[in-house]
């Protein structure tokens, strides 16, 4: 036989061999699009924000914002406003988040399940402006009259409404994490006799333990970068509260100073690059934040993963115990000392000797009690998620009613949106979300085809994938000002659509890239190596095998990444948007856009015709989005019970 | 007839990241025979049939020194291509891999990729296919519907069937029979003997019995290395090794 003729069809094609490089190249392109992004947002900040009106230190330290009348650009209280507002949210949203996330995953039945989960995931679709509008109306007058202040807008305001909107974020990574623990830790502890509960606290949570951190940490991330319903409520007075724990003192954080100076602000004075210093200051923080979230999770899927080299530990084990106890009781008393300033002698006594008597109590009690009791406490946490939920849904319904009628929906705003409708703001939501995702859609997708099915793990892979998720945690206040500084005026797109597109586009990105990944990723590999054992190239199979059952999967990821859009103010308010009653005629006119509608008509114009009228713009603004959330939610559901591998 | 070599390892080594999988494997496989690969888990001889296609490209850090040979030619030349490899040496998988495709069109799937759209043609391919695989009763009335919702063995004779469409000269098997129950299981060993006729065969086995019925040669594998090789008989009745001894007999430990 002649084997030379035979063999010579096993060499390469030459023609196959180029398209598939050329395919692979254009994804790449895709891929490392958004490690360019962050470094360049990263960049023209840093450009925009040189040269500082003071010196580093005074810019960090100086108690005095007021870069108007006395021109003193001190951040200090910004960062103090921040952290105590973001410190009151996650007292509310930690413990609520953690049993609502232990209820999901351990305690409901698939049938409760299948609701309270699509539920939480809608408390994360709800547009923050909406949010704030909530707040403003309805949280500050009751904080008001309630507790006999001069204003609501406060500090307490602003953490409620901040931890209502951190709690989906925390519950669903945290679930995520308790999801991830084995099964058969979970048996292994039942199997020895031990109850759920014990299984739960002494087993689940331990395991889950760095992941849990992680969703906190990325809850934490959440809420430092929230720009506009903290500005709507929080009163934005730039001054430290006295004394430090008085929750009822107006507040300003760096994201609400960006929000309200920017588009004020005379572009390249000293104010202008003070503001860009805020914003450099609120990248960075946010970044550290979410690296050592990322870092955590990644921590938690190693855990669970293929065996990991053991490494030696640097400290004993009993001597780490030691420090345990000792971490605990220093904790013990720290808060016994606080509850003693903030409450005084009588107060604190009392309810140490409360805690005593239920430790006492607990360690009395039979297992059966406590598990009750911890079951019951979880069971709260999830009701009051719900309770939350269903008050602010059912006060924007019928809020939003009165003013909602087809001309509502047609005609053009009059006289600063007291009259007339929101078709403007409609229309102009649907040209910048349309835009948005036709940008963000094959760049997310092609980024997350490159990251699946033509790498493997290595460096590259990293650097790409951490430059998503930092991209992903990154404020949407910052977009804005990277999408000012870049678009308008460095391309000089002026306030245009096309601008507000890809300042959304740049926004929406990780999250498509994040679901398609996911969705590629549960396409089982052996159907892939089904393929390529029948000759198929690797483009084919991608082609043919992987994207078709994945499909579902990235059109949720699309879907959600329009809701987001279309709900986001801060991205567009410095890029896109004019309070105005005509429709864009180019790429290059501003637009109205739905969320900034609200915003305006709820905080600038005064009057009950405009409180109407925002009410119904907030509904529509609310239908549309958690129309986008449902549609995305259902396909997901109907999918994952019927593809079964 | 003269007994033809097909395919030939050549100081074949393995690597996945530090770790060797493979040693200096040296065999050759014979035309229109049946070679099992058989040894305890772990051994190397999934790694060692992966070779044979080139699939062990698709894994993260895995190397390869040393040559195999297909009808003279290297398969891991430089120049040489997996695609084109792969359309000549088919693979059945230790799981059914079906795609989430109708049967027929997993059956099309493979001609299709490789250009074939003619509607007359792929008819007459996935009968053909499903004849020989032995499954064209149970389901030449519902080609069209989900391969997914066939039974195990249904779908492990599906992959067969999808295997044999692009016509290869070898057809490897990566412990076909390992999900599937007694019944299923004989009929693919019988199908097996019917393929040999045409197509050489190896295959992965954790089973000795299957191996002792259906395979022509055998090679025992321990901790990647080929320990014996030689006539199914011969390994079975009266091995020279006392490694290979010890396993066939029960003694391994």
């Amino acid at each position: 036989m002649n084997t030379k003729t035979k063999g010579d069809t096993l060499f390469l094609h030459p023609k196959r061999n180029r398209r598939e490089k050329g395919i692979r190249s254009i994804f790449f392109i895709a891929a490392i699009f958004g490690v360019i992004t962050i470094f360049s947002i990263l960049f023209f900040l840093l450009k925009e924000a040189y040269p500082l009106p003071t010196d580093l230190w005074s810019f960090l330290s100086g108690t005095k914002w007021s870069p108007t009348e006395s021109l003193q650009f001190g951040t200090y209280p910004l960062i103090v406003g921040t952290l105590l507002v973001t410190f009151g949210a996650m007292i509310l949203a930690i413990p609520l988040s953690i049993g609502g996330a232990l209820f999901i995953s351990e305690i409901a039945s698939t049938r409760v399940r299948s609701i309270i989960k699509p539920a939480i995931e809608l408390l994360a679709g709800i547009p923050s402006v909406v949010y704030g509008f909530f707040g403003l109306v309805l949280l500050t007058t009751w904080i008001k009259d309630f507790f006999g202040v001069p204003t609501g807008e406060t500090w307490l305001a602003g953490s409620i409404i901040l931890g209502i909107m951190a709690i989906p974020t925390i519950t669903t990574v945290a679930e995520d994490a308790i999801k991830a623990v084995p099964r058969e830790y979970k048996e292994g502890s039942l199997a020895m006799g031990a109850t759920r509960w014990q299984t739960i606290h002494k087993v689940v949570v331990p395991s889950a333990l760095s992941g849990i951190t992680g969703a906190i940490i990325l809850g934490i991330g959440r809420a430092v970068g929230e720009t506009m319903a903290i500005l709507m409520v929080c009163g934005n007075a730039a001054i430290i509260p006295t004394p430090l724990w008085n929750t009822f003192s107006p507040i300003r954080t760096l994201t609400s100073t960006l929000g309200i100076e920017t588009a004020e602000v005379p572009v390249g004075g000293p104010h202008y690059h003070a503001l860009f210093g805020v914003a450099v200051l609120l990248l960075l923080i946010t970044l550290i934040i979410n690296m050592s979230a990322v870092y955590l999770l990644g921590v938690l899927q190693k855990k669970h993963g293929a065996a990991t080299k053991k490494k030696k530990p640097v400290l004993s084990v009993a001597i780490v115990v030691k420090i345990k106890k000792i971490i605990t009781s220093l904790a013990l008393l720290l808060f016994l000392l606080l509850l003693y300033l903030i409450t005084g002698i009588l107060l604190t006594g009392l309810l140490f000797l409360l805690g005593v008597v239920c430790w006492v109590l607990i360690k009395k009690i039979s297992q059966k009690s406590i598990q009750k009791l911890a079951f019951s406490t979880i069971g709260a946490s999830i009701i009051t998620i719900m309770i939350l939920l269903g008050v602010l849904l059912s006060y924007i319904f019928m809020n939003g009613t009165a003013a909602l009628s087809w001309e509502f929906l047609t005609e053009a705003p009059r006289n600063l949106g007291r009259s007339g409708g929101i078709s403007t703001a409609l229309i102009g939501t649907l040209y910048l979300v349309t835009g948005a995702i036709a940008i963000a859609l094959p760049i997310g997708v092609g980024a997350s085809i490159y990251l699946t099915e033509y790498t493997k793990e290595s460096v590259m892979t990293k650097i790409i994938r951490t430059g998503a998720d930092l991209l992903n945690g990154t404020p949407s206040i910052v977009f804005g000002l990277f999408g000012f500084a870049f678009f308008v005026l460095y391309l000089k797109f002026g306030f245009s659509l096309l601008a507000g597109q890809i300042t959304l586009a740049f926004m929406i990105i990780p999250t498509i890239l994040r679901t398609t990944e996911e969705a590629l990723r549960s396409v089982p590999q052996s159907i892939r190596e089904g393929s390529y054992a029948v000759g198929a190239t690797r483009w084919q199979t991608i082609r043919r095998v992987v994207l078709p059952p994945a499909a579902p999967g990235i059109i949720t990821g699309a879907i959600l990444g329009i809701g987001r859009a279309a709900g986001e103010t801060a991205p567009i308010m410095f890029t896109a948007v004019a309070f105005s009653s005509f429709f864009p005629s180019s790429l290059l006119e501003p637009v109205n856009a739905l969320p900034y509608h609200l915003f305006i008509i709820a905080t600038n114009v005064p009057g009950t015709a405009a409180r109407t009228a925002a009410g119904g713009t907030a509904l529509v603004l609310l239908l549309l989005v958690i129309g986008f959330y449902s549609i995305a939610i259902l396909i997901r559901n109907h999918y994952q019970k019927t593809m079964k591998w | 007839m003269v007994e033809e070599e097909i395919i030939k390892t050549v100081d074949l080594n393995l690597w996945y990241g530090e770790k060797q999988a493979l040693y200096n494997v040296n065999m050759s496989v014979l035309a229109n025979k049946i070679t099992a690969l058989i040894g305890p888990s772990g051994c190397g001889k999934s790694t060692l049939i992966r070779c044979f296609n080139r699939m062990n490209d698709v894994i993260d850090k895995c190397r390869i020194t040393g040559s195999i040979l297909f009808d003279g030619n290297d398969i891991y030349h430089a120049n040489a291509d997996a695609v084109e490899i792969r359309k000549k040496i088919g693979m059945v998988f230790q799981k059914p891999n079906p795609f989430p495709k109708s049967i027929y069109e997993n059956i099309a799937y493979g001609p299709r990729v490789q250009g074939n759209n003619n509607k007359k043609e792929l008819d007459a391919i996935v009968e053909k296919s499903l004849k020989i695989a032995a499954l064209w009763d149970e389901v030449s009335d519902r080609l069209h519907e989900s391969a997914m919702g066939l039974s195990g063995g249904q779908q492990q004779r599906l992959c067969i069937a999808r295997s044999l469409a692009i016509e290869p000269e070898i057809i490897l098997m990566d412990e076909p029979c390992s999900s599937l129950d007694p019944i299923a299981t004989a009929k693919i060993e019988d199908l097996m003997l019917e393929l040999k006729k045409k197509y050489t065969v190896i295959i992965v086995t954790h089973n000795m019995q299957q191996a002792a019925r259906v395979s022509d040669f055998t090679a025992y594998m321990y901790l990647g290395k080929l320990i014996e090789f030689g006539p199914t008989k011969q390994i079975f009745e009266n091995p020279k090794e006392e490694l290979t001894e010890n396993y066939i007999t029960g003694r391994f430990g």
